[in-house]
């Protein structure tokens, strides 16, 4: 399973759902389902997650072995 | 254009086209409503062409999933309709198909064939987009 830190890293930098999703050309549900670990982004969005925030894509994503 | 305005324009076209179509249909005017479909058409793709819209990643993958899943249960369902409505008796005729329901022979051929049609469309574009993406070459270097 891949979990990630979208939401501890848009609290750090101060910005509401809206406005991560407008940077990123998103819609705000596409940043609620990815918080929610309800939808997996594409390769390109994650990197230009890791690009916004200015961390490697590690920081943001990390996958953690089910069994 | 971003969505929310790409869908308020799409929402009052909609209303257009409603109005337009019960009008026709009060009416009895066939011709009306091929019009007003048409021009709402020709509309919604030029506002979604000439203006750049963002277009969601989840909502295409929403879209593709509602896609497959209409598919899987689409085709199965009109082939076994079908099957059932061209079922043959002893006279040559279907076995549903008899006095007043001689049409569903007809329509179990129209159902044949439109399940064909949509498994041929679903054939061809998948090699489309398997070629799109990289399949079918075997390219050893």
């Amino acid at each position: 399973m891949i979990k990630n830190k979208l939401k501890v890293l848009r609290a750090m930098t101060d910005l509401t759902q809206e406005q991560l999703a407008d940077q990123l050309g998103v819609t705000r549900q596409t940043i609620i389902a990815i918080e929610n670990h309800k939808y997996l982004p594409s390769l390109e969005l994650a990197f230009k997650m890791a690009n916004f925030f200015q961390v490697d894509l590690e920081e943001i994503f990390n996958y953690q072995n089910e069994s | 254009m971003n969505r929310k305005k790409y869908q308020q324009i799409r929402l009052l076209v909609m209303i257009f086209i409603i109005s337009i179509v019960l009008v026709a249909v009060i009416g009895d005017n066939l011709f009306l409503t091929v019009i007003g479909i048409g021009t709402g058409v020709i509309f919604l793709a030029l506002a979604r062409c000439t203006n750049e819209m963002r277009a969601d990643e989840r909502e295409i993958t929403v879209q593709e999933k509602a896609a497959r899943m209409a598919y899987a249960i689409f085709t199965p369902s009109i082939g076994i309709a079908s099957f059932l409505l061209l079922l043959p008796a002893k006279g040559g005729f279907s076995v549903l198909a008899k006095g007043e329901w001689l049409f569903l022979e007809a329509l179990g051929l129209i159902f044949a064939y439109l399940s064909l049609f949509l498994i041929v469309v679903y054939t061809i574009s998948y090699h489309f987009f398997n070629r799109q993406y990289g399949g079918g070459s075997d390219d050893k270097k």
